[in-house]
């Protein structure tokens, strides 16, 4: 599978720059794509948009040190990691040193290959959430670059600035705190922040949090699908107010009506678990069968992404 | 032999109506057919319908896979060149006359001819408004059908069917729409931006069961798709409601709905409103399908485990299980005479339409697709229906039981999916 990351500003960011010319911030973009070679291409900056593009965007601490705060923003939001993003009282980037130092590790991380990809993965205890295709390749590389960028860089943050995240993101109750008042369980917040970041920055929108995923005409919820739901009970206990939607989607393969009812099963096995946390009534089951997949090949790379149970938070 | 030959429908219609029409291939053909010579009708006074009997004649008959009908180049009225036909191998000749009678009325006449005894079999004068040409063209293929082969045809019926359109504005719209039994004269009953399955016709023709997710998650609806009324939502519980299917007196139908997590099969009376519980089991229970009789009901189950088909006994409340060859086995539906049942069939990795002889517990796989769904008996029971993909695109494909010809319904660029064919006409 190849990595596609496509950069694309408008012209509101760029204006936004104070003291920049637009041809000086076209500048700094091509020279994050690859800032050893010289410009040779530069975009149409008449054009109401400038999308850059390229099989990989490799960043350097030197490209982004380039960047305005505003801009690193845009590009850590584009990059998956804008939960590692905060600001101070006055709106500013407080941990810029932090972005940029995840952003560089990010274009580190993308330029491993899928073997090694998995095995720091496995490092870095978020095995869990490597899906393989029949094959035994990498499914899920994106998801994977951005869960280790952010499981690396919280792996170096000091125990305040860790707890002070685990705050932001709604895992408060995780932190157990020594007789000293430092920090017991520093592993299991990484961990945990690594792998809620997808699940608090989709929140506001009410888009998808969380994607379990299952075996053919399977609803088993195994030890480490498990893990996660607990993950997500504790989660709910911490923000009373959020409702859970729970929407079962099966694969194209078989009859839509058995594939429906297959669907409702494993949004309810999923319901099951988190029904032991006494979350029952704040959880929504609903199955789509077949009828909406994300992946439209008919193989089994495409089937594996279908077979799954979308975790959508609601307020 | 196998004859690879595309019929390419250029009809005029009579009806103006600008919906997509299906388009219609003949995709597998088999030898051996009746061979047929149907006549453009001559034409008297100011109609132009002639050829167009004529073709939907044809067309019809060589669907069915049961004919080999060849449309002749001239017009022929009584003057018939016996010993012409019979030395192109054909057995029957059909020509008639369409004649106006007022600006809208006509009178059409059909003759059939047996080409070896030269005696008439058939002929008939009928009269029509101009709107029932199409109407008259598939009841006088039911017609040369019977008196041919002695059996009933099929022609003269509907098709329910779901169309998905990609839409790069309005993103996917979904339509159920009805249309002729040769995929004309379609037109959408319902429209959706939201996922539309499972529909099926009332055998009495009035009213469409179907499921949508217009509300956030299934539920089923019936529709009247020649009334102006809004569709009625079947009474559900906290889960799913799906896969309706009707009882023959077509007061009341079987359908899935799920309680506290339990899918199990109800009956839902239209008359009494009331849901009656036929199914209880923990496992998955859906896709019920009533028998001919309405004695019984045949239904998907993994209560064994695998996904298999049962057949439930409503007046002894016994349940047997239907079949035993395979480890997937799923949505049946009777045959119009009760003794069979078409299903869906996974063969290694593939699924396909299979036909169980109910008695004997024989199992004929009778296509080498991939991913076929939802099989739909002609109400003769000489043809199934059923969605398949082909090309990457949703398709119908109509399979002949009777020589296993296969005739592709498709539209272009627009998913074709979950057919149900209607019973005959009153």
């Amino acid at each position: 599978m190849i990595k596609k990351i496509i950069l694309i500003t408008s012209v509101a960011l760029l204006s936004s720059c104070a003291g920049t010319t637009i041809q000086d911030v076209g500048d700094k973009f091509l020279n994050l794509i690859n800032p050893s070679d010289p410009v040779v291409e530069v975009a149409d900056l008449g054009e109401s948009e400038i999308i850059l593009e390229s099989e990989y965007v490799i960043f350097s601490e030197e490209g982004l040190a380039l960047l305005s705060d505003e801009e690193l923003i845009q590009v850590a939001k584009q990059q998956g990691i804008e939960s590692m993003v905060i600001l101070d009282s006055d709106g500013n980037l407080a941990n810029r040193e932090e972005i940029v130092s995840a952003l560089t590790q990010f274009g580190t991380v993308a330029r491993l290959s899928d073997e090694e990809l998995i095995q720091v993965a496995k490092q870095q205890g978020i095995e869990s959430m490597v899906i393989l295709d029949s094959d035994g390749n990498l499914a899920n590389r994106e998801e994977i670059v951005s869960a280790l960028t952010q499981s690396e860089t919280a792996a170096r943050l000091s125990d305040e600035e860790l707890i002070q995240l685990a705050k932001q993101q709604g895992i408060e109750s995780m932190v157990i705190l020594d007789s000293d008042g430092n920090l017991a369980n520093r592993e299991e917040i990484v961990s945990a922040l690594t792998q809620s970041g997808t699940a608090a920055e989709t929140l506001e929108d009410g888009g998808v949090s969380f994607i379990l995923y299952f075996s053919y005409d399977d609803t088993e919820i195994d030890e480490k699908a498990t893990q996660i739901i607990i993950e997500h009970a504790n989660f709910m206990m911490n923000n009373p107010k959020l409702f859970l939607r729970l929407e079962g989607h099966a694969d194209e393969r078989g009859t839509r009506e058995y594939n429906l009812a297959l669907g409702e099963n494993r949004s309810l096995s999923v319901k099951e678990v988190l029904g032991l946390y006494g979350l029952e009534n704040r959880i929504e089951v609903v199955s789509f069968g077949e009828e909406q997949p994300v992946a439209f090949t008919h193989d089994e790379e495409g089937w594996q992404k279908n077979r799954r149970v979308e975790f959508i938070y609601q307020k | 032999m196998k004859i690879l030959k595309t019929l390419a429908l250029l009809l005029t219609l009579v009806s103006t109506t600008a919906y997509a029409l299906l388009e219609v291939t003949i995709i597998k053909s088999e030898g051996n057919a009746f061979p047929i010579v149907i006549s453009p009708f001559e034409v008297v006074g100011n109609a132009e319908q002639g050829a167009t009997i004529a073709n939907i004649i044809r067309d019809n008959l060589n669907r069915s896979g049961q004919f080999n009908a060849l449309s002749s180049s001239n017009v022929i009225t009584n003057k018939i060149d016996f010993s012409y036909w019979k030395n192109q191998g054909k057995d029957a000749i059909v020509f008639g006359k369409v004649e106006q009678i007022s600006s809208t009325v006509f009178n059409v006449t059909i003759y059939i001819y047996d080409i070896y005894t030269k005696k008439r079999l058939y002929g008939k004068t009928i009269e029509v408004h101009n709107s029932g040409i199409r109407r008259i063209s598939h009841f006088l293929s039911d017609k040369i059908y019977n008196i041919l082969l002695g059996q009933k045809g099929a022609f003269d019926t509907r098709l329910s069917y779901v169309t998905v359109t990609s839409d790069k504005v309005l993103g996917k719209i979904y339509q159920l729409e009805i249309s002729d039994s040769d995929g004309q004269n379609a037109r959408a009953v319902v429209k959706s931006p939201y996922p539309i399955l499972s529909p099926a016709w009332s055998p009495d023709q009035n009213k469409i069961a179907y499921v949508s997710f217009q509300n956030g998650r299934s539920e089923v609806f019936i529709k009247y798709p020649f009334m102006r009324v809004k569709p009625i939502k079947i009474p559900q519980f906290d889960g799913i409601s799906s896969a309706p299917s009707w009882h023959p007196n077509s007061q009341g139908l079987v359908l899935t709905i799920s309680r506290k997590g339990n899918k199990d099969i109800y009956f839902y009376s239209l008359k009494s409103k009331k849901l009656d519980r036929l199914t209880k089991d923990v496992a998955i229970d859906t896709e019920a399908n009533f028998s001919p009789d309405g004695n019984s009901i045949a239904f998907t189950s993994n209560r064994s485990g695998q996904v298999q088909i049962y057949i439930k006994d409503l007046t002894s409340k016994k349940t047997k299980r239907a079949t035993f060859e395979g480890r997937y086995n799923a949505k049946p539906v009777f045959s119009p005479d009760g003794k069979a049942l078409a299903l869906i069939h996974r063969v290694g990795k593939d699924y396909r339409v299979a036909l169980l002889d109910i008695k004997t517990r024989d199992l004929t796989v009778l296509t080498q697709n991939k991913l076929d769904e939802s099989p739909y008996f002609s109400p003769n029971g000489g043809m199934i229906i059923f969605a398949t993909n082909r090309n990457n695109k949703g398709v119908l494909f109509v399979i002949s039981l009777y020589n296993n010809q296969i005739v592709e319904l498709a539209q272009k660029g627009v998913e074709v999916r979950e057919p149900s064919w209607s019973n005959y006409s009153n």
